[in-house]
């Protein structure tokens, strides 16, 4: 069950999207937004700009230890579901866009750029873009963390990878019409934006990961 | 190969099929050639790049989750958010030097021009509904006459929507007649065909009950073919069971995906669009928008006039674009849509959004 194909279905409708989210990666989502907020956010005040914050699950754990957040979804329905969650939260900034619009920010105005399970959502030139722009307004020394799904590497692991994707994919297209893709060089383009990997950490037989990224200097 | 394509993707047009989103250059374009955006439906994409032959344009590529543009921009799935990316991240900004863009007039559901404008600086403006009156459409110094803007659903696009419906059906049923009643199961999926065929050319010309008529006057000819083949007790089972399952599958509510009556679920046909006289200054964006050409112009004084409503099938275009918001769906109770609610919540009321407002 390393695939997120039914994300799509789950978005549509958000009050079961963390349940199901934690369903779909066995329990693996939640622990990987505890090992991004960790990364991310190493001292109180860090200032993040979380990218594609859905529900808003990442963005409480974010809050919970201190950071200063600027959370960017485009769908209205989920940022509705974020904002009751953490209604009383203080340094913490809605914002209802899509995840091109980054490149509006200051240079240098973030500590850290985040994003769980939003770049598998986009096209390979928005990621690209989007890339681009986060390494523009993360400050030199900052950091960037994105969490996806990817293509395992490794011949036995792609084709079990393969296998337990299939029923789910057509699930997805079935239920809503599409279906969600592993990126298959995100390595690759994180540091194609100019970005060097600091670390990365493999969940649910490598098809899931953190990459910890800083901007080359 | 593109035949095959053409095949498949008619007969399986009720699923969606994607293709990479980004920049394509049709011809030789330059800085000022025209820039036109359509969603990532390849089946659409293909039918762009088809009727833009000869000219030099640029087609941006949006991603629409791979669904056609109506289906996509009433299901939030090509909205100012999908434009608005394409326009940024496709790269046209580096290759033209003016920042105007013609949409799908039937994206005119999903897509707010003037967020577009407020947040990339794009001027948008909503071109034919068909992609083949496009190169009329820009020849005409990008203005519309009355055909460009009314959907069609002519014989073509009848026989178009009777193969969508009628290829999964008679998978279906031939799937399960295969089981049942093996030698029945080719006649069942022609049956399926013919039915699917037939609906489509005829139904909405048909007197209500439509669907009790329907399905009777197909039981009928069921019959008749039964007797004149003299055939057993599993063939009477046969040819009604399938009969009723048929005309049950295709003349379910099928509104929505035809553009024959309004709204896709029974709850929307409560909704009417309302046009606030007061508040409306003649901008006719409405009567740009709507695809069933539901609003005239009046000129003394300046004003949109609804004056076929008969014919709107709720997509709400017109509320979406009007900017002075005078117009909003209301109820037959007297309840009210705000244009900002059709507007977040994109768009023709679909499902719990009709309970939210």
């Amino acid at each position: 069950m390393s695939s997120l194909a039914l994300m799509r279905w789950l978005e549509s409708t958000p009050e079961r999207y963390d349940v199901g989210m934690n369903i779909l990666t066995l329990g693996r989502a939640r622990r990987i937004h505890r090992a991004v907020a960790d990364a991310a956010v190493s001292v109180h005040g860090t200032h993040v700009l979380e990218i594609g914050c859905g529900t808003g699950s990442l963005t409480a754990k974010l809050v919970a230890r201190g950071a200063r957040v600027v959370a960017l979804d485009q769908n209205p329905e989920m940022l509705a579901i974020a904002k009751t969650r953490l209604v009383d939260a203080q340094n913490l900034r809605w914002l209802e866009q899509t995840a091109a619009e980054v490149d509006q920010f200051e240079p240098g105005e973030f500590d850290a750029v985040v994003a769980s399970f939003a770049f598998s959502e986009l096209s390979r030139l928005e990621r690209h873009h989007v890339l681009k722009s986060a390494r523009e307004c993360i400050r030199a020394g900052g950091l960037l963390v994105i969490a996806d799904e990817v293509r395992p590497s490794g011949v036995f692991a792609r084709i079990t990878f393969a296998f337990m994707r299939v029923p789910q994919a057509l699930l997805g297209w079935f239920w809503v019409g599409s279906v969600s893709r592993p990126i298959p060089n995100l390595v690759e383009e994180i540091t194609g934006a100019g970005f060097r990997i600091h670390h990365e950490q493999r969940f649910l037989f490598g098809t899931l990961v953190v990459i910890v990224a800083q901007p080359n200097p | 190969m593109s035949l095959l394509r053409n095949v498949m993707q008619t007969g399986f047009r009720l699923f969606p099929w994607s293709t990479e989103p980004g920049l394509r250059a049709i011809g030789q374009p330059d800085s000022s050639s025209p820039v036109l955006v359509t969603g990532n439906y390849d089946f659409t994409v293909r039918s762009v790049i088809r009727a833009l032959k000869g000219m030099d344009a640029w087609l941006v590529v949006a991603p629409s989750s791979g669904i056609n543009i109506w289906c996509a921009a009433a299901g939030g799935h090509f909205s100012t958010h999908q434009v608005v990316s394409a326009l940024k991240t496709s790269g046209i900004e580096d290759r033209v030097t003016h920042r105007r863009a013609i949409l799908p007039q039937l994206a005119a559901t999903g897509v707010e021009a003037r967020e577009v404008s407020r947040r990339c600086g794009w001027k948008v403006r909503f071109g034919p509904v068909d992609a083949v009156d496009i190169p009329r459409y820009l020849a005409r110094g990008a203005k519309k006459d009355d055909a460009m803007r009314r959907v069609r659903f002519g014989t073509r696009e009848r026989l178009e929507m009777a193969a969508a419906w009628a290829t999964p059906t008679a998978i279906v049923v031939g799937g399960v007649g295969a089981f049942a009643f093996s030698e029945f199961a080719l006649p069942i999926v022609i049956w399926a065909v013919v039915l699917a065929i037939t609906m489509f050319q005829f139904y909405d010309r048909l007197p209500e009950p439509r669907r009790t008529l329907f399905t009777l006057l197909a039981t009928a000819v069921a019959a008749l073919v039964v007797l004149c083949i003299h055939g057993g007790p599993s063939t009477w089972a046969a040819a009604f069971l399938s009969t009723w399952f048929l005309s049950g599958v295709l003349t379910f509510d099928y509104s929505g995906s035809t553009p024959i009556e309004g709204g896709s679920h029974f709850a929307e046909r409560e909704w009417r669009i309302s046009l606030d006289r007061d508040r409306c200054q003649g901008v006719f964006s409405c009567w740009e928008v709507c695809p069933e050409a539901c609003f005239e112009k009046q000129s003394e004084p300046r004003k949109a006039i609804l004056a076929h409503d008969d014919r709107c099938v709720r997509c709400g275009a017109c509320v979406v674009q009007c900017p002075m918001d005078a117009l909003a769906f209301e109820s037959t109770d007297g309840q009210r849509i705000a244009p900002e609610t059709i507007r977040r919540y994109k768009l023709n009321l679909l499902g719990k959004r009709t309970v939210q407002s």
